[in-house]
């Protein structure tokens, strides 16, 4: 029978491989894939507490969390885009002054 | 030990679908041919067995014994993933759809005919349709050809778009039913000598999810993505061998299970005459609705010319969302009317 | 029988996470995502929350990674090249502070494995579609309303950013001679009407794209 902290360990391990990817990463999808997958160790820990707790206001917030990740989504890809265009090149360090 | 008792059961029942829907498959390419061509007034495929019913095995075997060409620059293995994710995610739908009644067997008891039945078995069945999206962008992007990545590109985002109308047709039908179990709205579609079937509750949204369901699926009239006179033939113009009958294979199990949601939600799935007496006539029936469906298919891709693609984008989003939007808001109207007045 | 389970999803879903940093190629990342994305989708039903595992499945897997896959197409991304580190002396006090980070983490879940509050048995069946919709519409009405417009926001905003301007970009240069372009450059948005504007020399094409003409007759047009 898997315990509370096993769940809460899969997340604290995927959090911290999504961090870790956050820092590594030059591409700027890979980066935005690495935030995904934070906000998605987090959603675990949110559902597994519920479902332990008996209390269904973690799945709630996880629906709402969903939600915002896709609209964070949309818009972040949105200007990843944008960047492209101007400069051509999806490398961060490329785009680490303000002057294009 | 009762553990291992289930698992088996569920492995004989899932053996027992798979192959029923391959012989499904299987006689759908042979009609498709021989309705087709009667529409267009020649005969098909009649050699190969009686009346040609042997033609789709003969296919079969010629097609696994061409070249199996890989193009030189591919990332190899997102082009051996394509075809396998269409496939998987096209047979993975038929888990919730119940095949007939509960059937009372001497020895063993009422045995469900249906593999697996959960709660949000209409959800599961939307999940699965929007990740075989993936198939169709993945194969056009490692052909490493611009006409498959075109293809590629326009058939995934035709399904992405009608995906939404397909979604927001089927909400009118929970509401009336009230759950998303594929099993219980089956269930709640009986009596009242087949008036109780929700095509007479949700006319508007059988039409919608009927459009949706062939843009879906890549057809006549939604397939100018993979067309053979566009775009060479769209996705999967550098597939030959095993991986195209995948592909060809996908495709008509996905108007089978598209096919088999329409008569679970709209046509009462197993329900007809005498199904109470006998529970195995019902499985018949609904082979027989599928069938209708699946002729309906052929029928409108020998009779209809295809959409241009941003005709068919405008149709999707222009039209045929806020169609089903009014349509939920409708539906919804009168629920609520008819349970203020007590009368539901 | 279910630890069982849990330990090959939860392998998966570690092993798809280390293929998400690890992999050069960014449609390779993708994948690995999506397949992060499904096996806590299959956690979440071990969990008794089958509506979150297929919303998880649908927004996640089936919307917001093809978004993501799309734009990797379209702007056909390149794979990282190797660099060789800088700032070599960061590496002993990334170390440490993983350790310090490890520690702080063992003893939470230290804590909560032998804390008297925590239970044990997760025989639960809280993740029914009729609770989630009754409290979203009861308790939970005012973000679910603001996060529809949020969306909207959403919507809004990308289509706003990703419009192309009405000038070209900064780099494009004017070749002289007859110059043909279709309506759609001048009046973005406008693809319906493809006819023709043509020109005869660089000023007159100039002064149509509201661009400076540069002297520059043998290098190709760039748009």
């Amino acid at each position: 029978m898997p315990q509370l902290w096993w769940y809460l360990a899969l997340s604290a391990v995927l959090f911290t491989i999504g961090v870790v990817g956050v820092i590594i990463k030059r591409n700027v999808i890979a980066m935005f894939m690495c935030i995904e997958l934070m906000l998605n160790a987090v959603n675990l820990t949110f559902v597994a507490f519920s479902s332990f707790f008996q209390d269904i206001n973690g799945q709630l917030f996880v629906f709402i969390v969903m939600t915002v990740a896709a609209a964070e989504a949309a818009v972040g890809l949105g200007i990843i885009i944008t960047i492209f265009r101007n400069r051509e090149s999806l490398d961060v360090d490329d785009a680490s002054i303000l002057k294009l | 030990m009762d553990l291992t008792i289930n698992i088996v059961l569920y492995f004989v029942a899932i053996t027992i679908a798979f192959l029923t829907i391959m012989l499904m498959v299987a006689a759908t390419v042979l009609a498709e041919r021989r309705v087709l061509a009667f529409l267009q007034g020649r005969l098909g495929p009649n050699r190969v067995g009686y009346g040609g019913v042997l033609q789709p095995f003969a296919d079969f075997i010629k097609t696994m014994m061409k070249e199996d060409l890989v193009p030189a620059q591919t990332t190899k293995f997102v082009f051996l993933l394509a075809p396998m994710i269409a496939v998987i995610t096209a047979i993975m739908a038929i888990l919730v759809y119940p095949f007939g009644p509960t059937i009372n067997l001497p020895l063993i008891g009422p045995l469900q005919l249906v593999i697996a039945r959960f709660d949000v078995g209409l959800l599961y069945v939307l999940g699965i349709t929007s990740v075989g999206v993936y198939g169709i962008a993945l194969a056009g992007w490692s052909s490493n050809n611009k006409y498959s990545l075109m293809g590629g590109l326009r058939s995934s985002a035709q399904m992405i778009s009608y995906e939404l109308s397909l979604g927001l047709s089927l909400v009118g039908v929970v509401l009336i039913a009230g759950t998303l179990d594929i099993y219980s709205i089956v269930e709640q579609q009986s009596g009242w000598w087949g008036f109780h079937w929700n095509i007479f509750y949700q006319p508007l949204g059988f039409i919608i999810y009927l459009i949706s369901a062939i843009a879906e699926t890549n057809r006549v009239p939604f397939d100018l993505p993979e067309a053979e006179t566009e775009l060479v033939a769209g996705f999967h113009t550098e597939y030959s061998s095993i991986k195209f009958l995948l592909f060809f294979n996908a495709e008509y199990i996905n108007m089978i299970t598209v096919s088999m949601l329409a008569t679970t939600l709209f046509l009462g799935g197993w329900q007809g005459p005498l199904v109470a007496q006998f529970p195995l006539l019902g499985v018949f029936y609904f082979l027989i609705k599928i069938l209708f469906f699946l002729f309906l298919y052929i029928w409108l891709r020998g009779t209809l010319p295809r959409f241009r693609f941003d005709q068919l984008m405008s149709f999707g989003w222009k039209f045929l969302m806020p169609v089903a939007i009014l349509n939920i808001i409708l539906t919804a109207s009168v629920a609520f009317a008819l349970a203020a007045l007590g009368w539901l | 029988m279910l630890a069982l389970l849990f330990i090959i999803f939860a392998g998966m879903a570690i092993g798809c996470a280390v293929a998400v940093v690890a992999q050069r190629n960014p449609l390779y990342s993708a994948i690995s995502l999506i397949g992060v994305f499904i096996s806590l989708a299959c956690l979440y039903v071990m969990l008794a929350a089958p509506f979150i595992a297929a919303v998880q499945v649908i927004v996640y897997a089936g919307a917001i990674m093809v978004l993501v896959v799309f734009v990797i197409m379209l702007l056909n991304v390149e794979e990282e090249e190797r660099r060789r580190p800088r700032l070599k002396f960061l590496v002993p006090v990334a170390i440490g502070l993983a350790a310090v980070l490890v520690a702080e983490t063992s003893f939470i879940m230290y804590s909560v494995r032998f804390s008297p509050f925590t239970p044990t048995e997760n025989v639960s069946n809280t993740g029914l579609t009729s609770q989630i919709g009754t409290g979203l519409f009861t308790t939970y009405l005012l973000p679910f309303e603001i996060t529809s417009v949020l969306l909207l926001m959403a919507i809004v905003g990308a289509m706003t950013l990703t419009r192309r301007s009405a000038s070209l970009s900064p780099t494009a240069r004017i070749v002289p001679g007859t110059q043909i372009l279709a309506m759609d450059i001048l009046t973005p948005g406008s693809s319906e009407n493809l006819t023709a504007v043509e020109t005869d020399t660089t000023t007159e094409a100039a002064l149509l794209l509201g661009v400076k003409p540069r002297q520059a007759p043998e290098e190709d047009e760039e748009i």
